[in-house]
């Protein structure tokens, strides 16, 4: 390997004055901490957030969505039979998780009816959100006084203030998606964790509003001629697997579930995601907003490309990516190494009783 | 309280929602050859469209 010599470091032997365009180059170097692209104006979203959360019934009105996926990510806490002395909830909008925690049955599917809510296995929960006005749209209802909630405004989701070891888990619905630097809070959040703790979060992903995606695109390449991004660019089932990786996480589980949900037109939809404060916020987004010509042929494509066959309404997916991980701790179970698995999982699923001849064991 | 009046976007969704036979026709044109979509294609379509929605919009 030595003979290999390196052709873009200036040569010791070179003098000084050496032209060559090879010695005035230098490493490009990655700055600690990674270079953040800013994608998303943070401020905007904000703006946008305060704004709609000062709606309060148009408000309350969208939040089926939240609250349904909320519920859906709680119902994962029921898989660990542990109690949880202090729970972080990260972006979490108006308190939808801490609702669904005190419903009284959190699992209505199950034969064995869950008696107990969830709260009852948590001591404390901190609600963390950038928005304080979402934060504390339902501070004055019933199951505030049901659950020993704290509230916190954060400056910004991208820093959490917390120190290490703060956490017994930490939960985020709805709110990873705006985060411009994902890898980075994910690290954080494992930080923030105590050892053997998880982390469940939720965040919209991949193929979530394609329907609107698609229309716009066509809409405005055919009127305008050209597009401009309106919908967010987001992470991708893939991506996530990897990123909770990098940020330390272990025993992974990511999946991957479809909301659809029906809208009579594309205005209802715009309408209510601006409801949600869920609307476009891109750093690179063209000011003042969709041209009304753009958004008149859009509906129209829409309803030509996806809507289905007899029905009045236009779908909207939402691709939610649920992700669990799990502090790295002492004594934690361990993915086995690999190469020692004794049997094969193909006659695990035949259900074969022999097993193959190549190997080693009884009937 | 009165009712709010409806926001001008409200009052041209309205609208648009009442041309749904020049929206369709607009739409299945374009849809038609959607990986082929330039600037001025199914303008025909488009400006009945608009006519329509114009002309609701006025109404309303």
């Amino acid at each position: 390997m030595r003979a290999l010599s390196r052709p873009c470091l200036p040569k010791l032997t070179a003098s000084i004055r050496s032209t060559s365009k090879c010695s005035t180059r230098s490493y490009a170097i990655q700055a600690p901490g990674a270079p953040t692209i800013e994608i998303f104006n943070r401020r905007t979203k904000w703006l946008q957030r305060e704004r709609a959360a000062a709606n309060v019934e148009a408000s309350r009105r969208v939040d089926y969505l939240r609250d349904e996926v909320a519920f859906r990510l709680s119902e994962r806490l029921l898989d660990i039979t542990r109690r949880f002395d202090h729970v972080l909830d990260l972006g979490a909008n108006a308190c939808n998780i801490a609702r669904i925690l005190t419903q009284p049955d959190p699992d209505p599917v199950s034969e064995k009816p869950v008696s107990e809510p969830l709260k009852t296995r948590i001591s404390q929960l901190t609600a963390a959100d950038s928005s304080k006005t979402l934060l504390y749209r339902d501070a004055a209802e019933p199951f505030n006084d049901e659950i020993n909630i704290t509230r916190t405004v954060l400056s910004t989701e991208e820093t959490l203030p917390w120190e290490a070891n703060t956490f017994d888990a930490v939960l985020s619905s709805l709110s990873l998606h705006w985060i411009n630097d994902l890898p980075s809070v994910l690290a954080q959040i494992n930080n923030v964790l105590k050892p053997d703790a998880p982390f469940l979060g939720v965040m919209f992903g991949g193929d979530t509003l394609f329907e609107l995606r698609t229309a716009l695109q066509l809409a405005s390449m055919n009127i305008l001629g050209g597009i401009s991004p309106h919908t967010s660019p987001l992470a991708d089932v893939r991506d996530v697997g990897g990123l909770l990786q990098k940020a330390g996480f272990r025993l992974l589980t990511v999946d991957v579930d479809d909301i659809i949900v029906e809208y009579p037109d594309i205005f209802a939809l715009m309408k209510d995601l601006q409801d949600m404060g869920e609307q476009n916020c891109l750093v690179e987004r063209r000011f003042g907003g969709i041209r009304r010509d753009v958004l008149a042929a859009a509906d129209g494509i829409y309803r030509e490309l996806h809507a289905e066959e007899g029905s009045q309404g236009l779908p909207a997916t939402f691709r939610c990516i649920y992700m669990i991980g799990w502090k790295e701790g002492a004594g934690q179970a361990r993915p086995l190494e690999r190469g020692s698995g004794m049997v094969s999982i193909k006659d695990v699923l035949e259900g074969r009783k022999n097993p193959g001849p190549d190997t080693e064991g009884s009937t | 309280m009165p009712a709010k009046p409806p926001r001008p976007i409200e009052k041209f969704a309205t609208a648009v929602a009442k041309c749904t036979i020049e929206s369709s026709a607009y739409g299945k044109c374009i849809v038609a050859d959607y990986k082929n979509v330039h600037e001025g294609k199914c303008m025909a379509e488009f400006q009945k469209l608009k006519a329509c929605y114009t002309a609701a919009y006025k109404k309303a």
